[in-house]
């Protein structure tokens, strides 16, 4: 960067390159190279979190246009169009300073100032994160902004149907359409909730303040605390002296009670240390809103009918059937989840099950086609029917 | 749950409700009157006896008149006779009592679709165990299994085993009569004053009978819980009545008795296997009436081989030429669907 014009260096700002090779670049500090007559600021670019925008950078780039390579100009920089186009910064001036001009690979009509620089390898990452950040700009109702989850639910759902539309380029006149059309609707709502955000950002940034002159505040006491322990330490030493110099009693005894009296004291104080942080825990668990009564599940269920009321299934049969699953103790037979009483109750189930249905009667009493065996063209007989 | 939405099953009136037997396989493709299996057998007999002949025609002018084709009792004969090496089978492997009845369940379907002049059963019957095994989750490897048979490859027993399946329409879940039995040995236990010595009696004497209703078309007429009860009957009318008793309630059991009279006739008249010098005769005439087809190095065997052999390079042509015309026109996975006519109709079924 330092070898870059000081004129354009300071009016980019911070931009940093990323995935460069290192050494190369450090030989090249040596030679100065003026890499472009242009003095635009290029914006846009998507920030990391401390607010400067790492940009994309290759030692395959090569500029589509003009097809001047990295290899050819070590400052080759490539910029993004809004049509999602590369280009590098000497093509950008030579067609479009002297106004808007159409993209050489698209044709759509564009403006040096809407150029910006790449950040992801991928373009289609770079177009989804600008038209997310454009969509939650507008978009930003909230939860509570809904009567229930499932309007809430539906919300999201269209927002992101808007999203992935734009970004696949998807009836976009429509969708358009339709963002404006909830812009205009939701304006006021939108000027709400944009102010809620930075209120909210601010009652962050002074929560943690609060917090940060808390923690200062403790440690303060902490030391002072520290500071009024060692003095009566030495008050009580300074009286233990003294008292064996003037007092007639047992030595022993009298150092015990000392110990004692510290020991009370010390109790004392770590007890209301303890007190204070545990209060705090549970500020934050506040204001969660109503919480909206989701419906119960209802099974779907089926219309067979199992004959269960035809049977009851007892805890325990003599059954010398069963015995060896029963008895298994390493339960090796039932480690597939084999119960036996389900086994019971299949039995139990096939011996009740159409007891009362009566055979069928005669050739034609049935629901049941019998079809006469197909005699298929090559003469042979059709076995399956289907 | 509120009153008045009745998604519930729970809710619906009872009657509305389709009992759980009624949805199975077995009731919807496997239940017929006994005039119906008849006419089934019959059918297919003539059927099947035509198509031989014209085979044997097509093969030397006049050489069908003097073979005596099998008739479908004949047939079902032969049917019977295999049933019955099917726990002989089961017994050498050491199979449990499902993979047994699911066998003989499935055999039997098999020839109500295939007869034997086409397929002989002796090697019918080693796929339907071997298939057995697999659907009654009791699986053997193949070769473990062919290898304790002889005279046999595996590939004998695998061959069969699509065809099979495809005759049985892929139902494989049976409702077995054995199982009902055991259901009936446990109710029978909730019973006031019961001697567990005379239940176990008589559940070994209706496990017997339910083996030799295995034999029969019980299972083709009635539902496994009436063969069930109807074998108990024939080993002890006493318990079967008093838990018939007890299941009625107020209402009559008539209509139930009524039912399981045939099926005990039937398993005690039918329930056993045939005269194996009758069956032996049978087998002989079988051997002169087989489908030549069906039968490798015969001419007509050859003929229906080379035959199928045009019919699947023929196809393949077709297939090629519409595809090369779909290149043509710029498409590489041809036009819609409906647009093309590549039908898998005839050729596919054996």
């Amino acid at each position: 960067m330092s070898n870059r014009p000081s004129g354009s260096s300071w009016l980019r700002g911070t931009t940093i390159r990323k995935g460069g090779n290192g050494s190369s670049a450090s030989t090249r500090t040596a030679t100065p190279q003026v890499q472009s007559t242009s003095t635009t600021i290029f914006g846009g670019g998507v920030k990391d979190p401390s607010g400067r925008t790492s940009e994309y950078f290759s030692m395959d780039d090569q500029c589509p246009v003009c097809k001047s390579d990295r290899y050819l100009n070590p400052k080759l920089r490539l910029l993004v169009s809004a049509c999602y186009h590369k280009m590098c910064e000497s093509c950008i001036d030579r067609l479009f300073t002297l106004g808007p001009a159409p993209c050489p690979i698209c044709n759509r009509t564009l403006r040096k100032l809407a150029f910006t620089p790449q950040t992801f390898e991928d373009l289609t990452v770079e177009k989804e994160v600008a038209v997310r950040r454009r969509i939650a700009r507008d978009f930003n109702k909230r939860a509570e902004d809904f009567p229930d989850l499932r309007t809430y639910n539906d919300y999201l759902e269209e927002v992101e149907d808007i999203t992935f539309n734009l970004i696949n380029d998807i009836d976009v006149a429509e969708t358009e359409a339709r963002v404006a059309r909830y812009k205009q609707e939701n304006a006021a709502l939108i000027e709400l909730n944009i102010q809620r955000e930075e209120q909210y950002a601010q009652y962050l940034r002074e929560q943690e303040e609060a917090e940060r002159q808390e923690r200062e505040q403790r440690a303060a006491e902490l030391r002072r605390l520290e500071e009024e322990e060692r003095e009566e330490r030495e008050k009580g030493r300074q009286e233990l002296i003294d008292r064996l110099e003037t007092s007639t009693k047992d030595a022993a005894k009298l150092v015990a009670r000392s110990r004692a009296q510290a020991q009370k004291r010390a109790d004392a104080r770590t007890q209301s240390s303890a007190f204070g942080g545990a209060a705090k825990a549970f500020r934050g668990r506040t204001n969660q809103g109503a919480v909206v009564a989701d419906e119960p599940h209802v099974p779907l269920a089926d219309a067979w009918y199992a004959y269960d009321d035809k049977y009851a299934v007892r805890d325990t049969y003599f059954d010398p059937l069963s015995e060896d699953v029963r008895r298994d103790k390493d339960k090796v037979f039932r480690a597939g989840g084999y119960r036996v009483e389900e086994a019971w109750e299949r039995a139990l189930r096939f011996a009740v099950a159409s007891l009362d249905l009566a055979p069928l009667q005669g050739l034609h009493s049935t629901a049941v086609a019998v079809e006469p065996p197909v005699i298929s063209a090559d003469g042979d007989v059709i076995m399956a029917s289907t | 749950m509120t009153a008045d939405a009745p998604i519930n099953g729970q809710d619906a009136p009872q009657s509305s409700r389709i009992p759980l037997y009624e949805g199975s396989t077995q009731f919807r493709h496997w239940r017929f009157s006994p005039e119906q299996l008849a006419e089934t057998r019959h059918s297919l007999n003539i059927a099947a006896v035509s198509v031989i002949r014209d085979a044997f025609e097509s093969n030397e002018l006049g050489s069908s008149t003097q073979v005596s084709f099998l008739s479908a009792e004949e047939e079902n004969l032969l049917v019977k006779l295999y049933l019955g090496k099917i726990p002989q089978l089961c017994g050498i492997f050491r199979f449990p009592e499902e993979v047994e009845a699911t066998a003989m369940s499935y055999l039997k379907r098999f020839y109500l679709k295939n007869t034997v002049m086409d397929w002989h059963p002796k090697s019918v019957m080693l796929t339907v165990v071997f298939l057995a095994t697999k659907t009654t989750n009791y699986p053997i490897a193949l070769d473990a299994y062919a290898s304790r048979i002889p005279k046999t490859a595996p590939n004998d027993v695998v061959d069969l085993e699509f065809l099979v399946a495809q005759s049985l329409g892929f139902d494989f879940t049976v409702w077995h009569a054995h199982r009902a039995l055991w259901g009936l040995w446990l109710d029978i236990q909730t019973l006031p004053d019961i001697p567990l010595d005379d239940l176990s009696k008589a559940y070994d004497g209706a496990l017997t009978n339910i083996r030799a209703s295995r034999l029969t078309d019980a299972e083709f007429i009635y539902t496994p819980s009436q063969i069930a009860l109807a074998c108990l009957f024939i080993a002890s009318p006493a318990l079967a009545s008093a838990w018939l008793r007890s299941k009625s309630g107020q209402g009559s059991d008539d209509g139930i008795s009524a039912i399981l009279e045939p099926v005990k006739a039937m398993v005690l008249t039918e329930g056993s296997l045939p005269d194996v010098e009758a069956v032996r005769e049978v087998d002989r005439r079988l051997r002169l009436c087989k489908n030549p087809e069906k039968i490798p190095g015969t001419n007509a065997y050859n003929k229906k081989l080379a035959e199928k052999q045009r019919k699947a390079e023929e196809k393949r042509l077709r297939k090629a030429e519409l595809q090369r015309k779909a290149m043509e026109d710029g498409d590489p996975f041809g036009s819609t669907l409906a647009a093309q006519n590549l039908d898998d109709d005839e050729d596919d079924d054996e």
